[in-house]
Parts: structure tokens; C-alpha cells; sequence
């Protein structure tokens, strides 16, 4: 009686979960279905509604065919590709730096990190620092405002924690350097941490719009976030696509606004989908198997 | 302490060491530089708060001007407002649901289907809010909208929440939980996997059932991060999530969620009245400083442990 009782549980249970998880999963397959729709069904069609109307490439192909979106790809992949190697270096080398045990200064430092963390001066002195060091629309305004986080530099510092402090000590005993202590002994034997941490710095990089809104003005420089906000919540269609180009593919076919604002979110999350088996690989590893008890 | 005495006993040898571990201090130069650049440089141009801007020549001194204009304005009590209530929202009713998510991730039983519910319910957290907004809209769209699909099946609706006065501030705590459910939990789930098998064998052979283990066994290994979740969020307090605000406003309900950040941006990029946006930053920095600065008092207190 008691068994039979205790499964039902779990049914309700996983239902639950199973609706929780398709209110996630329906919305995005939704919008990519949407996205490969023939325009002159599409609008029609239920927000619930996964499979495309009509199998068709058109929204890619507006948007694709746009000056403006392609080369804002090649931005944010720029800004990201840079930005990230920025981040991680200094993250890095930072951290190695904060968890030697004899440096001294530590703790000067380490309250002046934690200043820089809580105190955030707004967005208007930041912009005149970027407006006095003449970075105004340039990619390295955005790049260079953002090299270290001090949240992600103490989550890698207590990845470098873990490594015996004897290891460094016998290779500082066979003559190596700090340098060579960094890269050949406490980086290799951090390596989830170090992969963490570039995938966070990446998804942080490819996610940011704020900054190059605000800095980069030259629709040619900026990143496709940029972009995507003024489709989305401007609803400022012809920037993305262009009056030339609208008007060439009205005769062509109609066009469904709502369809090319779906496929620019598609486009927008495609690399985020290629990283995220890396971070369950990585990150995630630990809860999704310590899970398994019985 | 015995360390800094004997500093101060032989700065020859603090030096010495210094010079010896000059590679270190080498290393870390260009993350101090950045510091000094973005950061430290921004805290001095503060001091804009208490000037007139101009873009050529020197600043005139302003003194207190643009404080009494921002207390005496109805709109800041407004965005005031706005801040905390949205805040209390996120951050002290959001949360129970995370712990609660955790607790019904660790019944499941299926092995498979707890790890498909992980690896679904900690995608939207890697997603811009750019990107959030956009499935969100299209989620609450009026017409064809999926809420309005289900809700015409009960022939309810149709509802534009985007819109609404009513609903946004709901529409903020949902689109925040659906985006941080899985993520925002895990905290919570590992602290449930790391209590020892040996309790809960121990529970078992007092004849408890899941509810009681539940109660006396899972519950109270929460508390403490329970504690540090809320004492952190509460740094947050005075921020409201600006990013996921500024991406769901509209015209038709900005007045019911302009925030400070919000309104930072507005009048210090939009309109350029650089001093009274700095003064706002200098208001909300400070509380936000002092308010980390009290709880970590507190959590001292109560757990032993501080922020940092």
C-alpha cells in the first residue's frame, strides 16, 4: 500500500518536472520553428506550435543577405575571441599571484579586489574614462572595460587553493620560476577551473550589449547583441534588415517581421548551445552524477 | 598579526622579500593597471556629483545642488520605489523557490530524468537577457502567444502582460525564476547531495518516510545556504537586475519599473546630465556598500562566516 502510494508520488513528481522543463524547451523550439517557416503561414501560427509551416529558409537568407548583421558577427566573434583571452590571462596570472602565501601586501590587496568588487561607480564615470583615453567607438572601449571580473578571480583562486602547496615548493626547489610554477605545474593540475572560467568569460563576452551600446556607436563596429536589442525591444526593423532590402524581398515573398526577430535570436544563441556541453562536461560534472545515491 | 610586527621590525627584510618575489608583483601589474584605469579612475570622476560639468574648461563647484534636486523630485521616490519592491521580489521571494526546486530534484528517482531536467533547467542562465527578453515576448505574445493558446482553451484571455501595469513586476519574478531555477539551485542541491548516507539510513531504520526525512534531515542542511544566499542577494538590493529591467520595459509600463539603473542610464547617457546621473550612482553605491557591510556583520554573527 504504502509502495504504491510513494510511486504515484513520483509520477506527479516527474510531471511536474516535465512541465516545468517544456515551459524552457517549447518557447525556443517554437521560435526556431518559426524561424524556417514559409512567411506567408507563419503568422498564423500557434505559439505552441513546434514543427515549421512550410519548410523554408527565406528569414535566413533576409538576414544573412543584410550589411549589417554579418558583419556584426564577426564583431561579437572578435570581441569575444580577444576579450576572453584578456580575461583569462589576467584572471590567471592574478589569482597565482594572490595565492602565493608569503607575498606580502596580501591582504592590502586582496581588501582593495573587494573594494573594486562592491563598489561599482555607474555607467557615467566609466563613460568619461572611455571618452579621456579617446576609446569611443572602438571594439577595445567595450574589450578593455571589462578585463577582470573579481567574482570569476576568486572562484579561480580557490581552484588554485586546491593544488598541495608541495607541488610548487619542489618545483620552485628544482630551480623553476613563478612563470614557469604557473604555466606547468598549478595550470595543468587546474584545468576544470581554467575551462570553467573561459567558458564564463566567453558566455559573459558574447552576452554583452550594455557597453557597446553605449560606446560604439558606427553600426559597422558593433556586436550582433546590439543588433538583436534594437530588432527586439525597439522593434526597429529596418536598421537589421535595411529599406533596400525589404523592399527587394517584398516582391519577392512576404516578409513576417516576427519570423526574422526569431531567427536573429537563433543566431544569437548558436554558440551558446556549441558551449554548453562543455560547461556540463566541466562545471556541472559534479551534481549530475554525485546525484546518483541509490 | 605576528606577521606584521615583524614587518614593522625589519622593513629591510620585507623589502628584500618584496624585491625577491618582484616577478609576482610584475604578474599582477596589469591586472592593478586595469583596476586603476576602469575602476579607480571612474570612483575619482565622482566627484562630479558635487560639479557642474562642462565639456571645456574647469568644472564649477555645485556642492549639494544636485542631491536636493534628486530628493526633492516625486520621480526618485517613484524609482525608489520601484527598486525595492522588484528587489524584494528577486531576492526574498524568489529564492524559497530555488531551495524547493532542489528538494523535488533530489526525489526524483529516474536517474535519466533528473539529469534531462538538469541539463534543461540550466540552459536559460547561459542566455543573454537580450535574448530572454525576445522568447519571453514572444511567449506572452497576444496574438498566437503561447500563454494566450492555453489560456483560450479554458476560454480565458486574450492578455498582453508586457503591457500591463498590473502584471509586469510578475512578469519580471517569472522570467527571472524561469531563467534561474536550475542554475541558482544548485547551490542548494549540492549541500542536499553532500549529506551523508549514514542519516538517512539512520532515519530509515526509525521508520521515518520521505516527508520526515525531508523535514529533520534535508531541510536543515539548507539552512546555511539559505542564510549566505539571502545575506548575498541582499547586496543586490539597491541593483534590482538592471539588465533583465531595461530589456522588458516598454513605454506602456516603464513607470511601474524604472529603477535606479534605469534611470542612471536615461538621464546620464541618454539626456547627458552627467551630475545628477553620478549623484544617483554615489547614493545607490553607498547603500549598496553599507547594506554588503551589515550583513556581513550579521552572517559573521549568526554562522561564524562572513561575505568574504
Amino acid at each position: 500500500m504504502k509502495k504504491k502510494k510513494f510511486s504515484i508520488l513520483q509520477i506527479v513528481l516527474m510531471a511536474f518536472m516535465m512541465l516545468l522543463t517544456l515551459t524552457m524547451i517549447i518557447p525556443l523550439l517554437h521560435i526556431l520553428a518559426r524561424s524556417l517557416s514559409d512567411p506567408a503561414l507563419s503568422p498564423s501560427m500557434s505559439g505552441l506550435s513546434i514543427i515549421p509551416k512550410g519548410f523554408t529558409l527565406i528569414n535566413y537568407e533576409v538576414l544573412f543577405s543584410n550589411k549589417n548583421l554579418v558583419p556584426s558577427i564577426f564583431n561579437s566573434i572578435f570581441i569575444t575571441l580577444v576579450g576572453t583571452i584578456i580575461n583569462i590571462f589576467l584572471t590567471i596570472t592574478a589569482a597565482y599571484v594572490l595565492t602565493r602565501p608569503n607575498l606580502v601586501g596580501k591582504k592590502i590587496l586582496m581588501i582593495f579586489f573587494i573594494v573594486m568588487m562592491l563598489f561599482d561607480p555607474g555607467i557615467v564615470p566609466e563613460y568619461m574614462v572611455v571618452k579621456a583615453l579617446g576609446l569611443m567607438n572602438s571594439q577595445w572601449s567595450v574589450i578593455l572595460s571589462m578585463s577582470v571580473n573579481v567574482y570569476y578571480l576568486i572562484i579561480m583562486m580557490r581552484y588554485f587553493e586546491a593544488v598541495p602547496p608541495s607541488l610548487c615548493e619542489a618545483a620552485r626547489i628544482d630551480g623553476a620560476g613563478h612563470l614557469r610554477t604557473l604555466f606547468s605545474v598549478i595550470a595543468p593540475l587546474s584545468k576544470a577551473g581554467i575551462a570553467t572560467l573561459t567558458m564564463f568569460y566567453g558566455v559573459l563576452r558574447w552576452n554583452e550589449y550594455f557597453r557597446a551600446g553605449i560606446y560604439i556607436s558606427s553600426i559597422k563596429k558593433v556586436p550582433l547583441q546590439v543588433i538583436l536589442r534594437k530588432f527586439i525591444v525597439d522593434g526597429d526593423v529596418t536598421t537589421l534588415i535595411g529599406t533596400q532590402n525589404l523592399l527587394n524581398y517584398n516582391e519577392l515573398a512576404q516578409l513576417d517581421f516576427t519570423a526574422l526577430q526569431y531567427a536573429t535570436i537563433i543566431v544569437a544563441i548558436i554558440p551558446i548551445l556549441m558551449i554548453y556541453p562543455l560547461v556540463l562536461k566541466y562545471y556541472t560534472k559534479g551534481v549530475m552524477e554525485g546525484g546518483v545515491k541509490e | 598579526m605576528l606577521k606584521n610586527k615583524e614587518h614593522k621590525r625589519n622593513p629591510r627584510r620585507t623589502l628584500h622579500r618584496m624585491w625577491q618575489d618582484r616577478t609576482l608583483y610584475l604578474l599582477l601589474a596589469p591586472t592593478l593597471i586595469y583596476f586603476c584605469i576602469f575602476r579607480v579612475w571612474p570612483m575619482i570622476n565622482m566627484r562630479l556629483a558635487v560639479y557642474n560639468y562642462k565639456a571645456k574648461g574647469d568644472w564649477t563647484f555645485a556642492g549639494l545642488k544636485y542631491f536636493k534636486m534628486i530628493f526633492k523630485s516625486p520621480a526618485f521616490a517613484d524609482i525608489l520605489k520601484n527598486t525595492l519592491i522588484i528587489s524584494f521580489m528577486k531576492y526574498v521571494l524568489l529564492f524559497p523557490l530555488f531551495v524547493v526546486f532542489a528538494i523535488m530534484l533530489n526525489e526524483l528517482r529516474h536517474n535519466k530524468f533528473r539529469k534531462y531536467v538538469q541539463v534543461v533547467s540550466y540552459l536559460p542562465h547561459f542566455l543573454s537577457w537580450v535574448v530572454i527578453a525576445g522568447i519571453w515576448m514572444s511567449f506572452l505574445a497576444p496574438s498566437n502567444g503561447a500563454l494566450n493558446e492555453i489560456l483560450a482553451w479554458f476560454g480565458a484571455g486574450p492578455v498582453d502582460l508586457m503591457t500591463s501595469k498590473g502584471a509586469i513586476r510578475w512578469v519580471l519574478f517569472f522570467s527571472e525564476g524561469w531563467r534561474s531555477l536550475g542554475w541558482d539551485s544548485i547551490i542548494f542541491y549540492t549541500a542536499i547531495i553532500g549529506i551523508s548516507p549514514d542519516l538517512y539510513e539512520a532515519a530509515l531504520m526509525d521508520g521515518a518516510n520521505r516527508w520526515d526525512i525531508i523535514k529533520h534531515i534535508i531541510f536543515p542542511a539548507l539552512i546555511i545556504p539559505m542564510t549566505t544566499v539571502f545575506i548575498l542577494n541582499l547586496g543586490f538590493f539597491m541593483s534590482a537586475g538592471f539588465d533583465q529591467v531595461f530589456n522588458f520595459t516598454n513605454p506602456a509600463v516603464n513607470s511601474v519599473i524604472d529603477i535606479l539603473d534605469t534611470y542612471i542610464y536615461r538621464v546620464g547617457i541618454e539626456n547627458a546630465q552627467y551630475s545628477i546621473a553620478t549623484a544617483v550612482s554615489l547614493i545607490k553605491g553607498v547603500v549598496g556598500v553599507i547594506l554588503v557591510y551589515l550583513t556581513h556583520i550579521t552572517s559573521k554573527k549568526l554562522t561564524g562566516e562572513g561575505v568574504w
